[in-house]
């Protein structure tokens, strides 16, 4: 019996039970308090699902309980509003939903639990809503200023309700999200005979990101006979773009894609030297050739700069992967979606490299403002609390529910990322050398003929013009279609799928859908074979209408592009059947030359291959070394008491505090790899260095995972800022016992602007940075032979809002994979027993510049940063890194902990931390390294190179024994108490009590207030 | 002959590999077998010994955790769940697999196998995923084939949606009587056995699940599952302070579970 199609409202909440509270709301009252400081008695929550089908009633009514509401924990009603059901009435009521087209994955989920009970069902729409019910809300606090903190404007709807509604049961209700009709819009075309002003007014109207250079490169592409001829064979207009093929020729050639910056030609000029030099490239010069070099002596360097991400060898079965990605002006505009989606899109990079790559682990670092920033913030951003909430919630969701472990990271605060935060995703696969057809799987194969599968999800209007986007500053103009919800089941479910294809030998070559979707993917590929031809109108959508040029550059996430053998397509698409992923055909590999698109008969665009991958125009740039000017590091006189309430302070200091609260809630030991967690000790509350993990199961090789990043060195120069990047992630790693003979790096720059424009006046310095912080990199990767094996740059780190224009400070994040030949060897921070010997690794300076305590001192208001930044020796570190990790395997060191933000005092306090014990230091030796060092120096300054080492008094000589030569101070012992003290030459210079450090330590950063 | 297990995979679950692993390395042979495969007749639960459900987060947890997968199997799988339990076969379910066999009503469970949930795990007190570590304790009268003889084990939990409850406090007495209340959080500094019915502090319990039931079998013993994650304590460098134990290098405490199954079925 046909039934009518009509939409019905489900919705469920906590049952009253005694010892059952209802979480959801407790979870938004904590949030009020700790982020905004609002008072709140209490808060219901009522999970919504909006169902559009042409079930009977009957039926509907068995969706209740058997899908909606759990029969035993929940009540759940149909199309009579559960606020009614509470005895009090609400003081307010809000109803939150997604804005039609926005990725709705508990609606998609829903919808599938449906057809599970009713397959016939498959039109039906599930629509989900959350709806907030507050009693008790503190005076002043109006039921639209809990909107505002609830729902994000650009993606999602809120309908409101005040206590006057509430009284008279008048509760908000958001209609269903009905798509607009999208029409479809013909291929159009583009002239560009026009003046150099209209050339560039079509590039800003069209969001195309490219400058005048670059649109005069593509006039002349046309203007050329050949090309014209050839268009005309094809029936394309043959004097003139058409729109997908100027959309297609700016994606390809945006900065996001092509590093325009990095292949730049500088001219660089030092004020300081008299330097006036020309770099081609800084990425070739100062990235690539080192690795290059190095790639000359050893035989693990098995795809590097050319692939999704690189691999090196790890043993004789397995190689491994990493690549990191930055997903910043999304997460500016939507912190939840845009770190989702990162995460969800690194993997995919992982996915793509070779013929598939298992992605094991995930590392996430992020740059916010201060969480308890109380300046005014521009309009268009939000408070970084409410970034830090949201792009946390974002990585909770992408990595737990992808079965990903974030084994991980780091967060760092500075106020300039209030106007765009950094969130660095980072990634790290496994896949066999060799399948079981003989085919080297970090090698993809296609050939002329493949077939070219898009797997998947579908395409929709969701991120259109990500790529371009984000070479752009972010304004108040930057469109929400940028912004997407990454879908992590549709991904997992994708990622199964892809393995057991590799496995069976079915790919040829693979590559994700990220920025500038098909035609970058499909682009990319077509370069390998010479050609490919693909068809618009075979591609699904989520939504008929798209436009050709849309469907071709459309971000929509979890989408792989596959090359499949003709005759293996029939296995690989019931491969897709089975696990319910769709896969389909929409184009084929060709050795034409060119890569054509067609939407059905129509065609839409053909680009020779040369001149859509080598077309582009050299950039031309100037920079300009004079470096800054500070005033110095004042530092107060204290006792010791008062030092130690000084140390107090800095562990306070979100850079420094704890974040456990908030890592806690990440998965770090799916796939039973984890050997050293993010948090080790007797409480296991004391922070980790690297990550250590056993991916093979049983098996006792290890990897080394781990971060360096350093960004307020750049306040003073860029290159100190770099090296200390690239030794804060190998000391590190060096810490955990990290084989040294294999270590790789990823470079992950992320810029300001460092062009020089009306907008940018100080162009050619942020240039003279980059230039810099690129010399450090390679200098130091050289002498630490840590080849760079992929990277990645960001380039347009600004916002101009409310005409204030806020630049990041110059960041480079350096993460590094590394062997680890027995993982029962690794070494963890924790101190761990009294009575064991502590020993400092390492020449300490007088280097205060830029240190956490020159910040702290100047946030107090006397002084400022200037001063010595730390400067690098590498041979030197090196040298104590090979001696250090050889008494490692000899299983003589007890503990071992980098010191980096805060210096030698929070490094002890941390180690400290996790053996609940003290210690008593005599920090005398460490003078003869540097006879200008004061105690602020010796006790906070954060000198390179140094590590904090215990080792127990049984081993104690054979440890002094293999440190000869090295410097390596013996400055106390590990104590049962609670207090720790530094001294020099007989004096108490700092005294402490673990306990109360330890409070300071984790009050900071704790979500639901300590 | 070794015992062939089915370890389910698709939709989210995410914790396959592991939980192959362990069944391996108790000595088992062992299977990925796609849910659709069951689903659509191209593999047949009778063709294996144990059934295994990973942890992960089918269909995103989305309308509650293992509520879309156990409608699944529920709907889709009905009878050759009911024969393989029915037959006398072991059945595990850890985390999100536990969530699924409680709300597909597998666990606690009846005689008769009705398929009624009858129990639920809802979000944590805190409202918020965590990945910590706990202490678990066995209950040594349980008739639980998966944990006989053990005692307590150290092991993660990596849950949001964890905090055992029903609506019927009298079949929490029934239970706990029946010895199906078998796996319970305990303070580690307690000496053996201990554990007891007053919620613990958290994070001692990390979700104050009542009773601090961290796990629950069937009537028969057969069916098993568990919040907490045995197969991530495989080894003992996987453990949570190791590098401040002196103990010899080898099999970790979560492995007498997944020996407890195979030894079961060969002495069956």
């Amino acid at each position: 019996m046909p039934t009518e199609t009509n939409i019905r409202l489900f919705e469920v909440t906590t049952k009253d039970l005694d010892g059952l509270p209802d979480a959801r709301g407790e979870s938004v009252r904590s949030m009020l308090k700790v982020d905004h400081g609002i008072d709140v008695l209490s808060v219901r929550v009522i999970l919504g699902y909006q169902v559009r089908s042409d079930v009977s009633d009957i039926e509907a009514e068995s969706l209740i309980y058997d899908l909606f509401a759990d029969p035993v924990i929940e009540v759940g009603s149909m199309s009579s509003r559960m606020l009614e059901s509470f005895s009090n009435p609400p003081e307010a009521a809000i109803q939150i939903g997604f804005k039609p087209g926005v990725t709705d994955n508990s609606g998609q989920a829903g919808l599938d639990g449906l057809l599970t009970l009713f397959p016939n069902q498959s039109s039906a729409i599930v629509a989900t809503s959350t709806t907030y019910a507050f009693w008790g809300v503190e005076a002043g606090i109006s039921p639209n200023d809990l909107a505002s903190i609830l729902h994000n404007p650009l993606i999602e709807r809120a309908a409101v309700a005040g206590r006057e509604d509430c009284s008279k049961g008048s509760w908000p209700l958001l209609e269903f999200p009905e798509m607009p009709p999208v029409t479809f819009q013909e291929p159009a075309t583009v002239d560009l005979e026009v003046s150099d002003e209209e050339l560039i007014t079509i590039s800003e109207q069209g969001l195309l990101a490219l400058n005048i250079a670059e649109m005069r490169a593509i006039q002349a592409h046309y203007r050329d006979p050949t090309v014209r001829s050839a268009r005309e064979a094809m029936s394309l207009p043959s004097d003139r773009p058409t729109d997908a093929e100027l959309e297609c020729l700016a994606q390809t050639w945006s900065e996001h894609c092509s590093h325009k910056i990095f292949a730049a030609r500088i001219r660089h000029t030092d004020k300081v030297t008299g330097e006036d030099s020309t770099i081609d490239s800084l990425f070739k010069t100062h990235i690539m050739q080192p690795t290059l070099d190095i790639q000359g002596d050893v035989d693990w360097l098995l795809s590097i700069f050319h692939d999704n991400s690189g691999v090196i060898s790890w043993n004789d079965d397995w190689s491994v992967c990493i690549k990191a990605e930055t997903h910043n002006s999304p997460s500016a505009l939507d912190p939840y979606g845009g770190a989702i989606t990162g995460i969800v899109g690194v993997n995919r990079d992982i996915l793509g490299t070779g013929l598939g790559a298992r992605p094991i682990a995930n590392t996430d670092v992020f740059c916010f403002g201060p969480p308890d920033y109380s300046g005014t913030i521009p309009p268009g951003l939000f408070h970084p609390s409410r970034v830090f909430r949201g792009v946390h919630s974002g990585v909770r969701s992408g990595g737990n529910e992808s079965g990903i472990p974030t084994v991980n990271g780091a967060i760092v605060f500075d106020e300039r990322y209030i106007g765009k935060p950094l969130v660095f995703c980072g990634t790290v696969g496994i896949m066999p050398r060799l399948l079981a057809d003989g085919r080297e799987s970090h090698v993809k194969t296609p050939q002329p003929g493949d077939i070219v599968y898009m797997v998947g999800g579908r395409v929709g209007s969701d991120g259109i013009h990500g790529a371009t986007f984000s070479s752009l500053e972010l304004t108040e103009e930057s469109p929400s279609s940028a912004v997407q919800i990454g879908d992590p089941i549709t991904q997992k479910k994708m990622i199964d799928m892809i393995l057991e294809a590799r496995d069976a030998g079915l790919i040829q070559v693979i590559t994700d859908n990220g920025a500038g979707g098909l035609s970058s993917s499909v682009g990319e590929m077509a370069e390998l074979t010479g050609g490919a031809i693909l068809d618009l109108g075979a591609v699904p959508l989520k939504q008929a209408g798209l436009s050709s040029w849309e469907i071709l550059v459309s971000e929509s996430q979890e989408r792989m592009t596959v090359g499949i053998r003709p005759e293996d397509c029939a296995d690989f698409e019931s491969l897709a059947a089975l696990h319910e992923v769709e896969a389909t055909a929409v184009g084929s590999f060709t050795d034409s030359g060119a890569f054509v698109v067609r939407h059905g008969e129509t065609p839409v665009a053909n680009l020779p291959i040369n001149f859509l991958f080598d077309g582009c125009p050299q950039l031309i740039l100037e920079s300009e070394w004079q470096p800054p000017v500070h005033l110095p590091v004042e530092t107060p006189d204290l006792d010791d008491s008062e030092m130690g309430a000084t140390l107090g302070r800095l562990l306070a200091r979100p850079n420094v505090a704890s974040k456990e609260w908030w890592v806690r809630s990440y998965d770090h030991e799916v796939i039973a790899q984890s050997v050293i967690k993010p948090f080790v000790g007797v409480n296991r509350d004391a922070p980790g260095d690297a990550a250590v993990i056993a991916p093979l199961q049983g098996g006792i090789q290890g990897l080394v995972v781990s971060n360096g990043i350093a960004p307020r060195y750049s306040d003073i120069d860029a290159y100190a800022m770099a090296a200390a990047s690239v030794d804060e992630a190998l000391r590190n790693a060096v810490c955990v016992g990290v084989d040294l003979d294999l270590i790789s790096g990823l470079d992950n720059f992320c810029w300001p602007d460092p062009i020089e424009s009306a907008k940018t006046p100080d162009g050619k310095y942020k240039l003279a940075q980059l230039v810099r912080a690129n010399r450090a990199l390679d200098d130091v990767c050289r002498a630490y032979r840590l080849p760079c094996i992929s990277g990645k740059d960001s380039m347009k780190n600004d916002s101009m809002l409310g005409g204030e224009k806020i630049s990041v400070p110059p960041t480079l994040l350096f993460s590094l994979l590394g062997n680890h030949h027995d993982v029962r060897k690794a070494v963890s921070s924790d101190f761990k027993k009294p009575g064991d010997a502590i020993f400092l690794i390492g020449q300490t300076h007088q280097e205060l510049g830029a240190s956490e305590l020159s910040y702290m001192l100047r946030d107090d208001g006397a002084g400022g940063i200037g001063g010595t930044v730390p400067e690098i020796d590498p041979e030197r570190n090196m040298t104590a890194y090979r001696a250090l990790t050889a008494a490692m395997s000899r299983e003589l060191v007890a503990s071992a902990h980098d010191c980096s933000d805060g210096g030698l005092a929070v490094a002890l306090a941390e180690c400290c931390f996790g053996s609940d014990s003290g210690a008593k230091l005599d920090i005398t030796p460490i003078w003869s390294d540097c006879d200008h060092l004061d105690t602020w120096g010796a006790l906070f300054g954060e000198s390179l190179g140094r590590i904090l080492v215990s080792t127990s008094p049984d081993d104690r000589k054979a440890f002094e024994k293999s440190m000869e030569g090295i410097t390596c101070h013996y400055i106390g012992d590990v104590s049962s108490d609670d207090g720790i003290s530094f001294s020099r030459h007989g004096d108490v210079i700092l005294s402490a009590s673990m306990r109360e450090l330890r409070e300071s330590w984790k009050g900071t950063l704790h979500g639901e207030g300590a | 002959m070794e015992p062939k297990v089915a370890v389910l995979s698709g939709f989210g679950i995410n914790c396959e590999i592991e939980t192959m692993a362990v069944f391996e390395m108790a000595g088992a042979l062992v299977e990925r077998v796609h849910v659709n495969r069951l689903v659509r007749g191209e593999a047949s639960l009778s063709d294996y010994q144990i059934m295994a459900i990973p942890g992960g987060f089918s269909f995103g947890d989305h309308l509650g955790s293992g509520r879309l997968l156990g409608n699944r199997l529920r709907f889709g799988l009905r009878e050759q769940v009911r024969e393989f339990v029915s037959s006398g076969k072991p059945v595990i379910g850890i985390c999100n697999g536990f969530q699924v066999l409680v709300k597909m009503g597998l666990l606690p469970g009846d005689d008769e196998v009705s398929l009624t949930q009858t129990a639920s795990l809802a979000l944590n007190d805190s409202g918020r995923y965590e990945n910590r570590w706990v202490t678990l304790e066995f209950d040594p009268d349980s008739p639980c084939i998966w944990t006989t003889g053990l005692e307590r084990i150290r092991v993660p939990v990596r849950h949001g949606e964890g905090k055992f409850v029903t609506d019927n406090a009298k079949l929490m007495d029934s239970w706990a009587d029946s010895g199906q209340l078998v796996a319970r959080y305990v303070d580690p500094n307690t000496t053996y056995p201990s554990s007891g019915d007053d919620t613990l502090p958290y994070p001692i319990s990390p979700n104050q699940s009542w009773r601090n039931v961290a796990g629950v079998c069937d009537p028969s013993g057969l069916v098993f599952g568990l919040m907490p994650h045995p197969e991530a304590n495989h080894s003992t460098w996987l453990g949570p302070s190791w590098t401040r134990e002196d103990t010899a290098h080898g099999e970790g405490e979560g492995m007498g579970i997944f020996h407890n199954a195979v030894r079961h079925v060969l002495q069956d």
